[in-house]
């Protein structure tokens, strides 16, 4: 295990000096158990990804587009500041053709976190990584996203297999491929809230219980903030591709197919991406309505559940009280006539009352549905800045004086406006919904 | 020993002596590498022993289906390996384990080669390289990429790729023993990548070389900012042509170019551009409102449904109805909630309407 104590001891490439406060040797398993404990004193605080994992998540969660894609994270917990430093993804499991026939649809790769056959896979894949001196401690997993669609069942049961077995440190890293295919990358951190692990331990989701622990939906993920870093050597590298265009004076051109072919001029990789500048809006807004009309649907199926639930209850109280209006009458009956009483509770045996659905899948849904508004609202602010600034551009007979101050000053102006209107906007739901609780 | 960055000639490989009934291809090559597989070799010098001056690992990718002309390298994975003077030990058992791991996740992947972390070729190098482009466990029939990615501190880190050839000195030598040649290379990016390795750019000028995830907001800000500084740039150039600034020369071909580039802005009638404008924005809002909407109606109806039954009273008095027993509450609850549904039912067919509008 020496190889975990610093692999950069005598090299120039120097990370920051932590990880030479890590205990030096020793069996991994005392050093989990110390961080473990360490980390009950520093709970997570900020999640901070290498750029190395940022692209390989990149890379599988795009090939694998549009079905999910998941795979594990390793790394080390360094107070507080989970740090992400290695990542591989996680084999699909195939599943005995007769669950096939079970009637229950598994999406395999969804629930792949979690499968028993992986667990091996993940263990003798880390196993194999410490050998070469990568941080050898699951710290989570992945997953791929589309349009935000990740609170579900599965993505619940999977942070909860990871933050009950493995480790109370770990993370879900949720990366949207259509977000990020629109523009700024959207990779997000989230655990599982405390309350909601105990809640889920239990798992008693009936009305009762959420009333008195409590708990909202809101309650459920705990998001971190997300930081991505890179190493001394890759910082380096970066600084040597072609990079914006060069700020000294280029040689004169001679034609204007030059210009173009110019590479200076013609591959900038990583320049800013101008891809949010398109003003595509079709695709998002279609994909969004879509994705609520399913959310009302599940919305619908678990209020119909209960609503029939309710009123199965309804009926069935309905029956006890009528056996008991009876049972007191006959007893009374009984009493007159000096014959021995019967007994008055008989009718737990003989009425049963029925289970109630469980809230979890709704409280979900409307994490969900939260999730999508917010996203429109953010999706809204650029976009409407981007229209205005097209209409202006577009229209400029309207006392404007200058096309570029015409574009900048409304798009900030309308940025600014539309930042406001959605914050306020926010307000007065956050306003609605606190009203609402009586 | 390392082969001249600068430029060098790419012809067709040179046969070595074939086996009988096999006929290795000979095409020219190009390498197409991936950014992870790059970054993960960095990634895998910067945890090298100490005592190591380089480490070699196994390079993943996948072969151009036509003529096998391109190989793309997808991703890479570190083998130990210990070096003395006079001689190599790779971890092959090591090696190949962690193809087969490798493989389950990535099943399309396959082995292409391997890579080293100094530029320096010798001849473990070859001796290493014979392995990986050997018969059984190799790459065989194709020729095994070796790329070297140079990390000496305080230089820049140089990437170069190589297949070989065999040389034949002597039979005992032909194991350790091998003509490298140079192949171009080329480093590409994905689609999917691009807003990473955008991320990954922003950090590289940072001291603590740490960036925080941006928002789009943010990051339609940083577009445009930089479009505005272009666009700065471009309007400084062409008023010192017009007025005849001594240190800015009029050049023909830019002024065309300027002249197409502003010939791309559309000529639309503006009632036509204000309708459209307008019907973009009623979009846009509309999806807006009714996401919240429909937020706001579910919240509230799952509320309903879990609230205890106070009619609206104080906190006291919502207390004094909880003790009284949670069957009622709950038959309360579930009526509410009932309620609620039917809400949420009307809300449900008053936006479909709008929704498939759009």
């Amino acid at each position: 295990m020496e190889a975990t104590q610093n692999p950069l001891r005598g090299v120039d490439f120097r990370e920051p000096l932590h990880r030479q406060a890590e205990p030096a040797a020793g069996p991994v398993w005392i050093r989990q158990s110390d961080i473990a404990m360490a980390e009950k004193e520093t709970p997570l605080k900020a999640v901070q990804v290498e750029g190395l994992v940022v692209m390989k998540i990149i890379k599988h969660c795009s090939q694998r587009f549009p079905t999910t894609a998941t795979g594990a994270l390793v790394g080390m917990d360094v107070n507080g500041t989970l740090e992400i430093t290695n990542a591989f993804p996680l084999p699909i499991i195939e599943i005995p053709p007769e669950a096939h026939y079970e009637g229950q649809h598994i999406n395999t790769a969804a629930a792949a976190p979690r499968a028993k056959a992986n667990t091996g896979y993940q263990a003798e894949m880390i196993r194999m990584l410490r050998e070469v001196n990568i941080d050898a401690q699951s710290v989570g997993w992945y997953t791929s996203a589309n349009m935000g669609n990740f609170c579900n069942t599965n993505f619940i049961e999977n942070q909860y297999y990871y933050q009950k077995d493995l480790n109370e440190s770990t993370v879900a890293l949720v990366h949207d491929v259509s977000r990020s295919s629109q523009g700024a990358l959207s990779l997000r951190a989230f655990r599982l809230s405390p309350q909601f692990m105990a809640a889920y331990k239990e798992n008693k989701f009936t009305t009762e219980n959420l009333q008195k622990s409590n708990l909202r939906y809101q309650d459920i993920l705990v998001e971190l903030p997300v930081q991505i870093h890179n190493s001394h050597l890759l910082t380096t590298f970066l600084h040597q591709l072609p990079t914006p265009p060069p700020s000294t004076s280029l040689e004169e051109p001679t034609s204007v197919s030059s210009i173009e072919t110019n590479p200076f001029l013609s591959s900038n990789p990583l320049h800013p991406n101008y891809e949010t500048l398109s003003l595509n809006i079709d695709p998002f807004l279609s994909q969004t309505c879509d994705l609520l009309l399913d959310s009302i649907e599940t919305h619908h199926t678990e209020s119909n559940n209960f609503s029939y639930y309710s009123r199965a209850l309804a009926r069935e109280q309905n029956k006890i009280a009528q056996w008991q209006a009876k049972r007191k009458a006959e007893n009374a009956l009984r009493a007159s006539t000096k014959q021995a009483l019967l007994p008055e509770d008989e009718w737990q045996r003989l009425f049963k009352l029925p289970t109630e659905p469980n809230r979890l899948e709704s409280m979900l849904n409307s994490r969900q549905v939260e999730q999508y508004s917010r996203q429109v609202d953010g999706f809204v602010a650029g976009t409407t800045g981007k229209m205005f600034a097209v209409r202006g551009n577009l229209l400029p007979g309207e006392g404007w004086v200058g096309i570029e101050e015409t574009q900048e000053s409304r798009e900030q102006s309308c940025c600014e406006k539309w930042e406001e209107v959605c914050s306020a906007r926010h307000f007065v739901d956050s306003d609605q919904t606190r009203g609402a609780t009586f | 020993m390392a082969a001249n960055e600068d430029t060098f000639l790419h012809l067709a490989r040179p046969l070595g002596p074939a086996p009988v009934g096999t006929q290795p291809s000979t095409h020219p090559l190009t390498v197409i590498v991936q950014p992870q597989a790059l970054l993960s070799v960095l990634d895998h010098s910067t945890r090298r022993p100490p005592d190591q001056t380089r480490v070699i690992g196994t390079l993943l990718g996948t072969r151009s289906d036509a003529d096998d002309s391109t190989i793309t390298i997808h991703s890479s994975f570190a083998v130990g390996h210990t070096e003395t003077t006079d001689q190599v030990e790779v971890d092959m058992e090591y090696q190949k384990t962690m193809l087969d791991l490798h493989k389950k996740g990535n099943p399309k992947e396959v082995l292409v080669g391997w890579y080293a972390t100094s530029s320096e070729l010798n001849t473990f190098s070859a001796l290493i390289q014979n392995f990986y482009g050997g018969q059984g466990d190799g790459t065989w029939p194709y020729p095994a990429v070796h790329m070297t990615v140079s990390t000496e501190a305080g230089k820049g880190v140089e990437v170069r790729t190589y297949i070989s050839a065999p040389v034949g000195v002597t039979p005992e030598r032909a194991a350790d023993s091998a003509a490298f040649i140079p192949v171009p290379y080329e480093i590409r990016y994905g689609e999917a990548d691009r807003s990473g390795l955008e991320m990954l750019a922003a950090a590289k000028d940072r001291e603590d070389r740490t960036v925080a995830t941006i928002t789009d907001i943010e990051s339609l800000e940083h577009a445009l900012e930089d479009i505005l500084g272009m666009l700065d740039r471009v309007g400084k150039y062409v008023e010192g042509v017009i007025e005849e600034e001594d240190d800015t020369l009029p050049n023909t071909s830019l002024g065309q170019y300027l002249l197409n580039a502003l010939a791309l802005a559309p000529k639309v009638d503006p009632a036509d551009i204000e309708k459209d404008f307008n019907n973009h924005i009623q979009d846009v809002l509309a999806v807006s409102y009714l996401a919240n909407t429909i937020r706001t109606q579910m919240d509230l109806s799952n509320r309903l449904a879990t609230a205890p039954l106070t009619m609206g009273g104080p906190e006291s008095t919502s207390l004094a109805t909880k003790e009284e027993g949670g069957q009622q509450s709950q038959r309360g609850g579930g009526q509410r909630g009932g309620r609620g549904r039917g809400g949420q039912q009307r809300e449900q067919r008053d936006q479909r309407e709008p929704v498939s509008a759009i």
